[in-house]
């Protein structure tokens, strides 16, 4: 009995539990190359191929999602489609400095200032638009603190009572 | 299991896009409950220890300023807000999403405690937080992986469960279990709630248990045993 006593008083000491929470989840990672890969291949938010559009010549390579500006939306699949009745039409959209790059540079796709948002935009700002407001409120609490303590702590140190 | 003999017969969906948020009295009564305790919490002071001074007769009242109450405040409610929406969350990122909030708002009520006991297992604390953001997100996306969706209602659809599908809900309860401080982590948990400011510590609690509740349920329906 007395070793599980110490074993209690250990765990009661805060510096230990990082350490002792991190070898769990190392154990488990490692567990974790045992288990056989499963993928889904129908999945939500699916992609092309690898070099599938590269192969096919398409403009915006490896960003092709279909569609012709505020013609056609683009290919977008939705969990729920009956509660996003617009969607794809972000997916299609791209500026007209984007048209005019894409009709004179086959290599548009392959910079990062070419993605024209596309999926990406869709997901995030449309059908699961909550996870964005949650994400950023995450950040914002986070900032929040900082500054707050960057404030009382460190700048305004005067007003503090020094004993 | 399926939803319904988890949490009751669906009431009612809050269909926000792809992430569909859902109503069974199971939910509605734990997110009810939650929003009380954060109006309560809301409304409340805080409370001031009294310590007795060594070799005097004196006391020593250690209260909460008004500048530290305004933020605790802020973030308790913050936090009962967040808890409050990992109750009736339909989408497994979502929740995931909800926890990191709650636990990065629980470490903000004890920041500014002048306490360096606490402040060191808040620190502890918020190392365990970081690191439980791999497994959090990493359950998450391994289950996305697997199923092919993060609703909870295609994953109750599912009739079996793949050997993936158990070691991303494993990686979710490890990740759940960090943040919240359940058994063998309590430790920096239990030594942030020693400091004044007793209802805003509450939150902290309250969160804690409500959200690990929730969790056992997400994990029950993503990991078909009963």
């Amino acid at each position: 009995m007395k070793g599980i006593g110490n074993l209690w008083n250990k765990l009661a000491s805060p510096k230990r539990i990082p350490k002792l929470f991190s070898v769990a989840l190392g154990l488990l990672l490692v567990i974790g190359f045992l288990i056989p890969m499963d993928l889904n291949v129908n999945q939500l938010y699916p992609r092309p191929i690898p070099q599938q559009q590269v192969e096919e010549g398409l403009a915006v390579a490896p960003y092709d999602r279909g569609g012709e500006v505020l013609k056609v939306p683009g290919i977008t699949k939705a969990q729920y489609p009956e509660n996003s009745k617009s969607i794809g039409w972000i997916n299609s959209y791209m500026s007209p400095q984007a048209l005019f790059v894409k009709s004179i540079s086959p290599y548009f796709g392959t910079s990062i200032y070419s993605s024209p948002g596309g999926l990406i935009d869709e997901i995030l700002y449309y059908t699961r638009g909550f996870d964005t407001i949650l994400e950023s409120s995450i950040l914002m609490m986070s900032f929040t603190i900082a500054s707050w303590l960057a404030l009382n702590f460190t700048i305004n140190r005067r007003k503090e009572n020094f004993k | 299991m399926d939803l319904a003999s988890l949490g009751g017969n669906l009431l009612g969906t809050i269909p926000l896009g792809d992430i569909v948020l859902y109503l069974t009295p199971f939910h509605l009564f734990m997110f009810v409950v939650v929003l009380i305790f954060t109006v309560l919490i809301a409304m409340s002071r805080t409370e001031t220890q009294v310590e007795a001074s060594f070799k005097t007769l004196n006391d020593n009242k250690v209260s909460v300023g008004l500048e530290e109450f305004k933020i605790r405040r802020f973030l308790a409610i913050v936090c009962g807000l967040a808890t409050a929406g990992a109750m009736i969350t339909g989408d497994l990122f979502n929740f995931t999403l909800f926890a990191t909030l709650i636990g990065i708002v629980n470490l903000g009520i004890v920041s500014a405690v002048k306490q360096i006991d606490v402040l060191d297992a808040a620190y502890n604390y918020g190392l365990i937080a970081m690191i439980c953001s791999l497994p959090l997100f990493g359950g998450a996306a391994i289950i996305l992986a697997s199923t092919g969706t993060l609703s909870l209602f295609e994953i109750a659809k599912i009739a079996t469960t793949a050997p993936m599908m158990t070691f991303g809900a494993l990686l979710l309860l490890i990740g759940i279990a960090g943040e919240t401080g359940t058994a063998p982590f309590f430790a920096t948990k239990a030594e942030m709630f020693r400091t004044p400011g007793s209802p805003f510590i509450l939150i902290i609690h309250l969160s804690s248990l409500m959200v690990i509740i929730r969790a056992i349920e997400i994990i029950l329906i993503i990991i078909k045993v009963i």
